[in-house]
């Protein structure tokens, strides 16, 4: 079970658009807030949240912080959705472990 | 969320992934005891530990390609798929879990809300 703030940063629109603007790859703060809607400080305080929850993770460049996505907290949330996700990976590695050994 | 799909490559060409999935003795070997047979309206059963015998029927069956059957008719009430597809000297096999309902035990807990929300999320996970 994920920690229940990962829940309630989740329960934000911005907070899930600005995950969702991350996934082809890192993008700076100023270029982010530049595809919202909200005032730049508006977009770093979500940043922040998203930041404190794991979600992302931060890098200065030059004058610049790009951020990241990381999958880590989202992979526990679909855990936790659907469990047998998880068990069906488990079982097909082991298939996959019975197939390519030798006696088969 | 209710269907469950996962792919997994297998180094070895599909007939041998076939009997890994239609041949009751390696089937127990990675997965549950039951007696399994690739024939249409084959009625059997799993063997699912603590969670008991799992009633299954056949439905389809493309031999060498495609094994479809229930699963848990009468609790979990949902339907498996496995396809099989050459790749390069293996076989890519896809699995789909259909058919949970939203108050199944796999997904219980799960508020109105959050079908909506996962499906934002889940692109981010890719």
């Amino acid at each position: 079970m994920p920690e229940a703030d990962v829940f309630a940063v989740l329960a934000n629109p911005v907070r899930r658009q600005l995950l969702v603007a991350l996934r082809d790859g890192p993008r700076a703060a100023g270029d982010l807030a530049g595809s919202f809607a909200l005032s730049r400080p508006a977009v770093s305080e979500h940043l922040a949240v998203l930041r404190h929850a794991r979600l992302v993770r931060e890098e200065p460049r030059g004058r610049h912080r790009y951020y990241h996505l990381a999958a880590e907290p989202l992979a526990d949330v679909q855990e936790w959705l659907n469990p047998f996700q998880r068990y069906w990976r488990e079982r097909l590695t082991a298939l996959k472990d019975l197939v390519e050994g030798d006696d088969l | 969320m209710t269907d469950i799909e996962i792919d997994q490559f297998i180094a070895r060409e599909p007939a041998a992934v076939w009997r890994a999935l239609t041949e009751p003795e390696l089937l127990a070997r990675w997965w549950a005891t039951g007696d399994i047979k690739p024939v249409v309206g084959h009625r059997f059963t799993l063997d699912m530990g603590s969670w008991g015998q799992q009633p299954c029927e056949v439905l389809e069956v493309e031999e060498g390609r495609l094994l479809s059957f229930t699963f848990a008719e009468g609790s979990l009430d949902t339907t498996i798929t496995w396809r099989l597809e050459p790749e390069g000297a293996g076989t890519r096999l896809f699995l789909r879990h259909a058919g949970f309902a939203a108050d199944s035990p796999a997904l219980k807990g799960m508020g109105n809300g959050w079908p909506a929300l996962i499906r934002r999320i889940e692109p981010a996970l890719a």
